[in-house]
């Protein structure tokens, strides 16, 4: 064990490694998310379907998702369903929750895991095997945010 | 045993690595909670990877057969000069995605409308349009392919990446934070009793005139 302690800024290269690299992860877990969401409908109607993101990067949607996604849905719901759609990782590990403007995500995550889902508090929630396989349908069309509540 | 983070002994310092562990342990939850999306992630990737590789192997095995056939039907030489008409550029969208703070590749096949049948199909058999079929899907199964082992790979590194910092953070960071909170503790206490044992024997000595 060292002796009495001394001064905290003669830290070891490695403990400052560490807090660089705890710092640029808590950069890095929400700077992918796009800047805003974009309406399907306007997004079905784009060439190359693409969104900015907060670190600059863009987002591509993939169309083959769009048009299932417009294929379950109809006119008014494609106006009406914002992408992409944000799912939401909270202090619990085992579920996540879909963040949902009105009825369409739930008709979404709901035909697409072939189940009911039920929408509380604007969120629907799922449990992680479900989030696989939402993940596994729309890889585009969703992304993952990181709550505040992790850290709260 | 962890190694003592070092300090100078003052309440102030304790309270401030009070505060560090407090939030190396919120960092923890956050980075083991994207390590699991990650490993989820890393797994339906490489499911979906062996996947789209068995899906190229067919087509591609489906196609050298059919080509054979076309071939041996028509002869490679007028078979050659129909498909060379059909030649074109193939465009690839490429562009990028998030899954938890790692940005990789996604590529799309954007055909202009066209089949790749370009060739005229009153000098040509059904051998033919079975090939060029069987090669836009071969074609498609490569771009799907080329953008899944990328994310295989990079997603592969950043579970690595991210496992080192849950490893320091859970063995070295918190434990060396919670043995210097608890030596600094021990530290105050000892002074208490020396100082409570001290203001004893001033007292005696007092009482003694």
């Amino acid at each position: 064990m060292p002796g009495p302690l001394q001064n905290e800024a003669k830290q070891s290269p490695y403990e400052r490694m560490l807090q660089e690299c705890v710092r640029g992860e808590l950069r890095i877990v929400n700077a992918g998310l796009p800047k805003n969401q974009e309406r399907l409908s306007n997004l079905l109607n784009e060439k190359y379907p693409c969104l900015p993101c907060q670190d600059g990067s863009s987002h591509l949607f993939k169309k083959a998702e769009l048009e299932y996604l417009a294929s379950i849905l109809d006119t008014d719901e494609q106006k009406a369903l914002p992408l992409p759609m944000l799912i939401e990782l909270g202090p619990n590990q085992a579920e996540a929750a879909v963040i949902c403007e009105g009825t369409v995500e739930q008709k979404i995550v709901s035909r697409t895991l072939s189940m009911p889902v039920s929408c509380e508090e604007r969120r629907i929630r799922i449990y992680k095997p479900q989030l696989a396989l939402l993940r596994r349908k729309l890889r585009t069309t969703t992304v993952y945010v990181f709550s505040p509540k992790i850290v709260g | 045993m962890p190694e003592l983070v070092k300090v100078r002994p003052t309440k102030i310092e304790l309270v401030k690595l009070k505060r560090r562990l407090s939030l190396a342990q919120r960092v923890q939850k956050i980075v083991k909670d994207r390590l699991s999306i990650l490993t989820m992630e890393f797994l339906q990737t490489a499911r979906d990877t062996l996947e789209a590789k068995k899906k190229l192997l067919d087509a591609s095995s489906q196609l050298y057969r059919a080509l054979s056939i076309a071939a041996g039907y028509h002869g490679y030489i007028a078979m050659g000069k129909e498909l060379t008409a059909t030649e074109r550029d193939l465009k690839v969208a490429a562009g990028s995605r998030n899954i938890a703070g790692v940005r990789i590749p996604s590529f799309e096949l954007t055909g202009d409308g066209k089949s790749l049948k370009g060739y005229s199909l009153a000098d040509t058999s059904s051998w033919l349009d079975r090939a060029a079929q069987l090669s836009e899907e071969c074609l498609k199964a490569a771009v799907e392919l080329a953008e899944l082992q990328r994310n295989f790979e990079l997603l592969a590194m950043e579970i690595n990446r991210t496992k080192r910092i849950t490893n320091a953070l859970e063995y070295v960071v918190i434990p060396g934070l919670q043995a210097t909170i608890s030596y600094l503790n021990m530290k105050f206490e000892e002074r208490d009793r020396e100082e409570k044992a001290r203001l004893k024997r001033v007292k005696v000595l007092v009482a003694r005139g």
